[in-house]
């Protein structure tokens, strides 16, 4: 056929011609055929031709009928499979784009009319209505499961951390009167033992409950204000374990943990810590240590257990990848995945970097990095007893001492009293520096409430003026000593009084109901009470010096005037 | 110790138990009491537990058990497991009190003052 050449572009002319050329041809034909033959078949050959024609002329007209036809019809097939193609493209995008899409922002806290809304354009471009339809009821569909799924399991959480909100203000509530209890029964032993273990385990349910509550999206547990010491929070850590006792304490770097990152920290190192004693023989020990790396600070918990192999360390590390996703009730029950998913949330969290290593003790390596930003080198909240102050002394530049700073005996056996502060301040408020805790206190946070009695009964020759605090802290938050200028002249106290810097407790004591009336003396001062008690135990007058510091120092004098 | 209390609260999350390793009693030296005078033979080390060195830094004069309880705002057990550690050590010397039992009789004395009264 003659249109089986022409361009695809144009078939309708050719189409319209087709069915003249066969019949044109036959005519032609019929019509040479008639010509040649005899006349006397002429007649017969014309009929015989025409009827050829007309056949022709049909067959050829219902050919191209049909081709016409046909055209048609692939067009129309070729259409539907278009349409049926992006039906396909549009249903497999639903299904692998849109969908995850939708559901996650619905896990993120979208609202699902706000969701549904954003796709409003995107959804099924170029499709039919009924298809873009039926896209929207599948789409609403799963949005409407999924957000009653979330509400569910926001409520559950809600549920959960509510439940370790209460569970932890009991839990801390018991802790303080434990503590309590400890200090009123510290003598004896059996009571302070049972103490000590009602104690442990009220903080192991602590524990378990601030576990629930970072599983339920929330902070674990209470607030500290002040940076705390690392070597506190590794404590404090350890004080959250079944087996504590395990746990070797290694060198410490003497920095501190700002406070927000306290708690998350200290509970973090308790599951790690737990994960360490519990999955290691119970012989061995769990090695702790803090050093200072450039990133921040690396603590490492070492086991001496079972040591992890390849493929368990890659699923623990997912385990803590995957902690993101909210609680899981199935944790609850497993206690590695509890503790690991809560280790996992809280590095999400505070940006701690968790890794888990084969150790060189053929157990497991935790190394548990504290990023610089949640480490500061401030002062403290080391107390009294020293907490953080585990280097030994170094020497501090002297603060000068003034001449008009008050130099009762009683300030000098208060010994903690003025530390600190500025000899201007002590020569305006000289009653105030003889008291343990002066309002005034020095701008770095010094404790003094460490070291008072001690300076008092310290006597080191010419130096016994200058006396050493305890547990001071430079800017940078270390421990120090620092020596208190002590006045050579005071104008209250009698002269005598100044010239020997050497003051026993005892007549420290006594020089006390001479002093005048703004000297009290200070309300709280066991190294004053005890010395007394001792001078008096000892039957030496209070003129004398004390039996303990007779032993010591013999040539020791009295002050009284 | 409320006030105490609330300053060791607010400045520490270790419990006791940690700072004596269980421990609620001295092991070895049980005659530590609470008028115990403990000097300090040497000055703390780096590495040292705090309270230890903290111990040996205020001990450097003879102190009382309850004395360094008070400072360190740790009830007295813990004060004398500390001490007890020290102690086996050889880093702190505990000495008696002087006992009351050199004193004179108080009977004796007051026997005295009325027989001086009467003459």
């Amino acid at each position: 056929m003659t249109h089986a050449g022409s361009p695809p572009g144009d078939p309708r002319p050719a189409s319209a011609l087709v069915w003249v050329l066969p019949t044109a041809v036959t005519a032609a034909a019929a019509l040479t055929a008639a010509l040649l033959v005899s006349p006397g078949l002429r007649a017969p050959i014309f009929w015989i031709g025409l009827a050829a024609t007309l056949s022709t002329a049909v067959v050829a007209a219902e050919a191209a009928r049909r081709g016409r036809a046909a055209a048609a019809l692939r067009q129309e097939v070729a259409a539907r499979e278009a349409a049926l193609a992006r039906q396909e493209a549009e249903t497999v995008r639903l299904a692998e784009q849109l969908l995850p899409h939708v559901v996650a922002r619905l896990r993120q806290g979208d609202f699902p009319d706000d969701v549904l809304a954003g796709l409003g354009e995107d959804l099924s471009p170029g499709l039919t209505e009924e298809f873009r339809a039926a896209h929207r009821a599948v789409l609403r569909t799963v949005v409407d499961v999924v957000s009653a799924e979330e509400d569910l399991r926001d409520s559950a959480q809600r549920a959960f951390v509510n439940i370790a909100r209460r569970v932890q203000a009991i839990v801390h509530q018991q802790a303080g009167e434990l503590r309590d209890m400890e200090d009123r029964h510290g003598q004896n032993h059996e009571v302070f033992g049972d103490l000590l273990r009602l104690d442990h385990g009220t903080a192991l349910i602590g524990r378990l409950a601030d576990s629930i509550a970072v599983l339920g999206g929330a902070r674990p547990g209470r607030q500290w204000n002040r940076p705390v010491p690392l070597f506190s929070v590794l404590r404090g850590g350890m004080s959250r374990i079944i087996d504590y006792q395990r746990v070797e304490l290694h060198s410490v770097t003497e920095v501190a943990v700002v406070g927000p990152a306290v708690e998350p920290l200290i509970h973090t190192l308790a599951e790690l810590l737990d994960n360490a004693t519990r999955y290691s023989p119970p012989q061995t020990r769990v090695h702790l240590t803090a050093v200072e790396v450039q990133s921040g600070v690396a603590i490492e918990i070492e086991d001496g257990g079972v040591s992890l192999s390849e493929e368990a360390r890659r699923r623990a590390e997912r385990m803590l990848q995957q902690a993101q996703e909210g609680l899981d009730l199935a944790d609850l029950g497993e206690t590695p995945r509890l503790g690991l998913a809560v280790v996992g949330r809280l590095a999400r969290a505070y940006d701690f970097k968790v890794s888990l290593r084969t150790s060189a003790y053929g157990g497991v390596r935790a190394v548990l990095i504290v990023p610089q930003e949640l480490i500061t080198t401030a002062p403290a909240t080391g107390r009294a007893h020293g907490i953080g102050a585990s280097s030994g002394p170094r020497p501090t530049p002297t603060t000068t001492g003034s001449a008009s700073a008050p130099a009762s005996a009683g300030g000098t056996l208060g010994g903690s009293a003025g530390v600190g502060v500025p000899a201007a301040r002590a020569a305006a408020a000289p009653a105030t520096t003889a008291r343990p805790l002066p309002p005034a206190r020095p701008e770095n946070d010094r404790d003094t409430s460490g070291g008072s009695g001690p300076e008092g009964l310290e006597k080191r020759g010419v130096e016994a003026e200058s006396v050493p605090e305890i547990t001071e802290r430079t800017p940078s938050g270390l421990p120090q000593r620092r020596r208190r200028a002590r006045a050579a002249a005071p104008a209250t106290a009698p002269p005598g009084r100044s010239v020997d810097p050497v003051i026993s407790a005892a007549s420290a004591a006594a020089a006390d109901t001479t002093d005048p009336p703004g000297q009290e003396a200070p309300p709280v001062q066991p190294g004053m009470w005890m010395a007394a008690f001792q001078s008096g135990i000892s039957g030496e007058s209070t003129a004398a010096p004390s039996a303990g510091q007779t032993q010591e120092k013999p040539s020791e004098k009295s002050e009284q005037p | 110790m409320r006030g105490g209390d609330e300053e060791w609260d607010e400045g520490t999350p270790e419990r006791l138990y940690v700072i004596t390793g269980g421990r609620s009693a001295p092991t070895e030296n049980s005659s530590l009491d609470l008028v115990t005078l403990i000097v300090a033979k040497s000055g703390p080390t780096p590495g040292m537990q705090p309270e230890h060195a903290a111990i040996l830094r205020m001990c450097h004069s003879p102190l009382s058990v309850a004395e360094v309880s008070a400072y360190l705002h740790l009830p007295v057990s813990v004060v004398t497991v500390l001490i007890d550690d020290l102690l086996s050590t050889g880093r702190v010397l505990a000495r008696a009190p002087v006992a009351a039992a050199q004193l004179p009789d108080p009977a004796l004395i007051e026997a005295v003052i009325h027989g001086l009264q009467r003459l």
